[in-house]
């Protein structure tokens, strides 16, 4: 059977005669990008072949990479089979230095946690509770020593605080990538291999694995026994909850996506595989829909959106566009399904917001200019720098408002001319060095800030409500927290109406995880607030197809000195 | 205005392909004033503007707005034009049954490639979304189509598409259909691995295919 050895790190597997290199990488646990999951679509599986490798290989397949690229021996992974033992080059990973967002707003709550410590002092032995439940009694005085732990499973990344439940305060923090990004990048993907039993298995054991290691690390760190942490809450999306609860999603990959979890429950720590205090529990908290998970409940508690009076809408700008519109305590949520255009995948030069990422893009005089993740040289271009250049390509005329590449280049200022340059035929333009941006990765941004802009177009219009009537905006996430409002605005994505009202809430998944485990009452408000939030079905909405096919269009160009180039 | 039958078909296609409704109609209500054959109005003008507007889509110059746009100002056109349509004209006759496989409710791609089909005098069955594999296979028998076109967008629910090719096979009715697919995540490969007869990432890509496999045109044209 052929050998499959990956460099720089040395990996290598074993597969049968003509079994893809991606089986390979996968075996071999290469970490990589696969975003569509090997099916050959999205041009991310990119490694490089040399001569003697290629005559060995099998190429079904190069989509999405250049005639350039090809020559140079670039091949996907997942559209490559290997007839012979193949040495393969895997380009700097995208992961390598992930940026993750880690903080948030959060509430100003009581300290009151679910679990407590109560010292008798007849029997010299300290009772744990949760509730009204006692988990345990342990020997002597330890009411000094409770601790829980937070986590957000995002897809991509983990975020984990340690907190000292008696004092509130969060001792310690780790962040680690999703292990489960090796099989699949996308929630439905993961959906699908979780469908099967040894799937979800596999799945599952990853992300507690993870997890619990990054509690070991918090527990080190603090110096403190694991032991002496009894509660670990975990708020994620739908399918990450059900993945951590080992239970099949399979229903959330057809409609009408029903969950098979609905959230507020607990289940002993240990049958979950997490290594703390033996009666320690996980708290999984409420869930809206297939596709508004617990990130975005606890969201709402971190910015007490129940409590905002007027019209607030909440929303997590991201692959799943989760969204929340609250008109003084009446909640409305829904999905807007954006798609990975925003994570960089599905474009082109697009990459994860790692060193040498153009991060920013900024209009100035006749030109742009652009700013890379530690300023290093442009290696791609991720989310933020996408939202920056389109709006940037839209305000200057570089694309007209139906999003096509000017056809008359001739009237533009001489700078923005020259980035205009044909690639494989078709005109590109050049943002900085070999990263440019195509028609088709604009069609892709459009599809992307559509969905989302639909989503808000439609909440407001069954609501009878115009886009002046929002009070405010609030943007959770981690990729929204890197956008502006000028963007957002200039992009279409927000109305305009909403300037001047948008902030940025950073990571609420975490900080409202924190308030659940911090704050009894909290868990029973969240409870309420979820079961009373209505779960908007934009598939079924009679108008979303055309309020999302108007979203497509850029807004009237506010700088009129340049607006007649388009 | 312009004066010969041809100048008004050129101008009726340019018309579609800028996305000028109002001209549209007014240009086929001139056509039907000035008594120039319908059906000849319809090809030339009307159709060979739309397939210059999904030419464009396919290579990203248009995006879905503006297809539809155009589709709209095509079927304004027809509206004006079809009842003036003397004598049976030429069309092909072939059938295709479409749909968006069960579990899916995505379907504006599907949408764009029916309208596409449509244009191309394919006659069109849509089943809609959310469309059982066995219903797909039970109307195609019933209305003895040539093509089924399966069309999703979600990873989790391509296995639909292999179970449609299934049903065909254990029917030993495989023979009778073309079976095509299309949807953001499939890929050639994947039509090749679940059987089916071809794959296109594109409307206008999508009925080239249909016309090749069902013998209007051939491979190499
Ligand atoms: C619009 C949209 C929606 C709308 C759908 C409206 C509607 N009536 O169709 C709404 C908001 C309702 C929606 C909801 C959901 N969506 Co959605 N949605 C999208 C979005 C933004 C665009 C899809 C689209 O319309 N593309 C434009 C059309 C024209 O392209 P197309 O369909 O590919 O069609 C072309 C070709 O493929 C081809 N073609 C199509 N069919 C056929 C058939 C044949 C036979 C042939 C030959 C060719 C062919 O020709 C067409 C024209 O060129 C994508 C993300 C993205 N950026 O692409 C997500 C996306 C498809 N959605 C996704 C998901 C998961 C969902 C949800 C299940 C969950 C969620 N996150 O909200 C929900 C529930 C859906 C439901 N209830 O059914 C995922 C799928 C992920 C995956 N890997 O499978 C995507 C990719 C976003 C993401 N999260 O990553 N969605
Ligand atoms: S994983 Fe290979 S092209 Fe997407």
């Amino acid at each position: 059977m052929p050998i499959v050895t990956f460099s720089p790190s040395g990996a290598s597997a074993e597969i049968p005669a003509g079994g893809t290199l991606l089986d390979a990488a996968r075996l071999a646990r290469v970490r990589l990008e696969a975003p569509c999951n090997g099916v050959g679509t999205c041009g991310k599986c990119r490694v490089r072949l040399d001569e003697a490798s290629r005559a060995r290989a099998r190429i079904v397949a190069t989509r999405n990479l250049s005639a350039e690229q090809v020559a140079d021996g670039f091949v996907l992974l997942c559209s490559t089979l290997a007839d012979g033992d193949l040495e393969v080059t895997v380009p700097g990973s995208g992961e390598r230095g992930l940026r993750i967002l880690e903080d948030g707003v959060r509430l100003d709550l009581p300290l009151n946690p679910t679990l407590r410590k109560r010292f008798d002092a007849e029997r010299r032995c300290t009772v744990v509770s949760a509730g009204e439940r006692v988990l345990a009694e342990e020997g002597g005085d330890t009411t000094t020593r409770l601790y829980g732990v937070a986590v957000d499973i995002g897809t991509t990344t983990l975020v984990a605080s340690l907190l000292d439940l008696g004092t509130g305060a969060r001792v310690g923090s780790a962040s680690a990538l999703n292990p489960q990004v090796t099989h699949a990048q996308d929630v439905l993907s993961r959906v699908q291999i979780a469908s099967e039993p040894e799937g979800l298995a596999l799945l599952h054991g990853e992300l507690m694995a993870e997890i619990d290691r990054s509690i070991g690390l918090l527990a080190a760190e603090a110096r403190i026994p694991r032991r002496r942490i009894y509660e670990v809450v975990i708020a994620g999306n739908t399918c990450m909850m059900h993945l951590a609860a080992a239970i099949s999603p399979e229903a959330l990959g057809r409609f009408p996506y029903t969950p098979a979890l609905s959230g507020h429950e607990h289940r002993p720590a240990a049958a979950l595989g997490l290594h703390i205090a033996s009666c320690g529990e996980v708290y999984f908290p409420p869930i809206i829909s297939g596709f508004v998970g617990s990130d975005i409940t606890v969201g709402v508690l971190a910015t007490d959106l129940a409590a905002a009076e007027g019209v607030t809408l909440f929303v997590d700008i991201g692959t799943n566009g989760e969204m929340v519109l609250a008109r003084d305590g009446e909640l409305q949520a829904t999905s807007t399904a954006a798609g990975p255009a925003f994570e960089g995948m599905n474009i082109a030069c697009g990459m994860r917001a790692a060193r040498g990422a153009i991060e920013r893009v900024a209009i100035e005089r006749d030109d742009i200019r652009t700013a890379t993740i530690d300023e290093a040289e442009a290696v791609g271009i991720c989310g933020s720098g996408l939202f920056d250049a389109v709006a940037a390509m839209a305000v200057l005329g570089i694309i007209d408002s139906s999003g096509r590449f000017t056809r008359k280049a001739e009237t533009l200022p001489a700078p923005l001319r020259a980035r205009l340059r044909p690639l494989d035929g078709k005109t590109v333009f050049y943002l900085d060095g070999e990263i440019y941006l195509s028609q088709r990765d604009i069609r892709q941004v459009q599809l992307a800030k559509a969905a989302v802009r639909a989503g808000i177009d439609t909440m407001l219009l069954r609501n009878g409500l115009t886009p002046a009537q929002l009070d405010r905006a609030l943007v959770a996430g981690s990729f929204g927290y890197h956008l502006t409002t000028r963007s957002l605005i200039d992009i279409g994505l927000f109305p305009a109406e909403l300037d001047g009202k948008v902030s940025f809430v950073g990571n609420t998944a975490r900080t409202g995880a924190e308030a659940l485990l911090t704050n009894d009452e909290a868990r029973e408000t969240l409870r309420l607030v979820t079961s009373r939030v209505e779960a908007v079905e934009l598939a079924t909405d009679p108008d979303f197809t055309k309020v999302f096919v108007a979203a497509m269009a850029f807004p009237a160009p506010v700088s009129p000195a340049l607006s007649d180039a388009a | 205005m312009p004066e010969t039958p041809e100048d008004l078909h050129e101008a009726l296609a340019t018309a579609v392909l800028e996305l000028d409704e109002v001209l549209t109609a007014d240009l086929c209500n001139k056509a039907v004033a000035l008594g120039y054959d319908a059906w000849t109005t319809i090809e030339q003008g009307l159709i060979a503007g739309m397939n210059r507007a999904g030419k464009l889509f396919d290579e990203e110059e248009y995006f879905v707005p503006e297809l539809l746009i155009a589709s709209d100002a095509m079927y304004a056109g027809l509206g004006i034009l079809r009842p003036h349509i003397s004598q049976a004209n030429t069309i092909h006759g072939r059938r295709v049954v479409i749909g968006v496989v069960q579990g899916d409710t995505h379907d504006i791609g599907k949408n764009l490639v029916r309208i596409m089909l449509e244009v191309a005098g394919f006659e069109v069955f849509d089943l809609g979304r959310d469309v059982p594999a066995q219903a797909f296979v039970d109307r195609a028998v019933e209305v003895n189509a040539d093509v089924i076109a399966l069309s999703t967008l979600m990873t989790t629910t391509m296995t639909q598409m292999s179970k449609v090719v299934s049903i065909l096979e254990e029917g030993n009715i495989r023979h009778r259909f073309k079976v095509i697919v299309g949807g953001a995540p499939l890929s050639q490969q994947f039509s090749d691995r679940i059987g089916a007869d071809g794959y296109a990432p594109k409307a206008a890509q999508a009925v080239q295919l249909a016309k090749q496999l069902t013998g209007l045109v051939n491979a190499a044209a």
